[in-house]
């Protein structure tokens, strides 16, 4: 039951998921919730995305299904968020022959590529929430006692490495490297 | 006609490893998603072995990150359909499964096998933070292009605002936004229509918007 489940919902995903790696990242993201799935976890996750080669949705699948139930899970969410595309790509080759003159596809992607931006920035609040605060605390603690409440090691690292990457193109490898790095000496 | 000969003198069970090994290179060395081994996919199936011709090729390229789903994937299966049928559409996808499964696998269980505790556990957490950081660098590296005008902030807001604050699922969201973008641009479309004779200047003033 649990299987059909992990299955079901990696396959909807895939079903419906626009936008490439990080918007499908973001959408796993809410559902792995069903999963018992920390944001922490979801953190890690993506560390290990950006190190390990190959599309970032079969990535995430393989690490969600490995923590829900070993290797089966593994292999069943894998499965899940891939046979959508065998599916579509077929369908949608049929569709697109058929309405070629008609807009409806440009449209809808016109209100799917903002909500896949939108929910990125979700996925980043909550992870923020989660590895930016001391154990318990979390954006709510930020008015009453923001020293208390934030890790201020992690917020540096977070500052940095974002302007690192969005301003000066570094490489993501590295960056995880040297934050790893810094963690260990700081924040031990 | 001259790519139809080397097919033929192909035979098909070469045609099924070409594709497996393309596509397996092709995700091997990808990092991050996306198409970036773009080149080295093409050079391989258009130039050395003739599978497919260049502008098939580009189509593909262009449709399978229109498509929802893994975008690797969706091209591997066109890209496969096309050039070997059903069986070829699974061999690629397949070759494009294996080292992104594999490989996060090994990876998942040395990360679950480490005990996090004093300095390794102050490493993760530093990867952690750098891991949402890199997570909002997606923002903007996708807002670039996808957040152009004030409809589609609008989108961005309250899709952010649904999914943290009413824990509104994914998949409702995707169907959600595309309705609106389908009934937005159809308004558009048919305001223009009743405006057209008379104001063309307000028309393209209403396009910047």
């Amino acid at each position: 039951m649990e299987m059909i489940k992990l299955f079901f919902t990696f396959f909807k995903l895939g079903m419906l998921g626009f936008g490439g790696g990080y918007a499908m990242l973001s959408m796993i993201m809410t559902d792995a919730r069903k999963f018992s799935i920390t944001a922490a976890q979801f953190a890690d996750m993506n560390a290990l995305d950006m190190v390990v080669p190959g599309a970032i949705a079969i990535n995430s699948a393989t690490y969600v299904g490995y923590l829900h139930s070993g290797f089966t899970g593994a292999v069943v969410a894998t499965l899940g968020v891939s046979i959508p595309s065998f599916i579509i790509t077929a369908l949608m080759m049929r569709l697109f022959k058929r309405f070629e003159n008609n807009n409806w596809l440009t449209d809808i992607l016109s209100g799917i590529k903002p909500m896949a931006v939108g929910l990125i920035c979700a996925a980043v609040y909550q992870i923020g929430a989660e590895v930016l605060f001391n154990e318990g605390k979390s954006f709510s603690y930020l008015f009453s006692d923001p020293l208390g409440a934030v890790s201020v090691v992690g917020v540096i690292i977070f500052v940095v490495s974002a302007v690192a990457n969005i301003k000066f193109k570094v490489n993501p490898i590295l960056i995880t490297i040297i934050a790893g790095a810094v963690g260990a000496v700081f924040l031990k | 006609m001259e790519i139809k000969d080397t097919i033929e003198k192909t035979s098909k069970l070469k045609m099924y490893w070409v594709l497996f090994y393309t596509f397996f290179k092709a995700s091997t060395f990808t990092f991050a998603g996306g198409l970036a081994i773009l080149p080295a996919i093409k050079h391989d199936l258009v130039e050395k072995y003739n599978l497919i011709t260049e502008k098939d090729f580009m189509e593909y390229a262009t449709l399978s990150q229109t498509f929802p789903g893994v975008i690797v994937l969706n091209f591997a299966s066109l890209v496969g359909r096309h050039t070997a049928g059903f069986l070829g559409m699974i061999i690629a996808g397949m070759g494009a499964i294996f080292p992104a499964f594999f490989l996060m696998l090994v990876a998942t269980i040395l990360a679950e096998m480490i005990p996090k505790e004093g300095a390794v556990l102050g490493a993760v957490k530093g990867i952690r933070a750098a891991s949402a950081a890199m997570i909002l660098s997606a923002v903007f590296s996708l807002g670039k292009y996808n957040i152009k005008n004030a409809f589609s902030l609008i989108i961005m807001i309250s899709t952010f605002m649904l999914a943290v604050f009413l824990n509104v699922e994914a998949p409702l969201l995707v169907i959600l936004s595309a309705l609106v973008g389908w009934l937005y641009n159809r308004m558009i479309r048919n305001k223009h229509k009743k405006q057209k004779p008379e104001n063309k200047e307000e028309e393209s003033q209403n396009g910047n918007d």
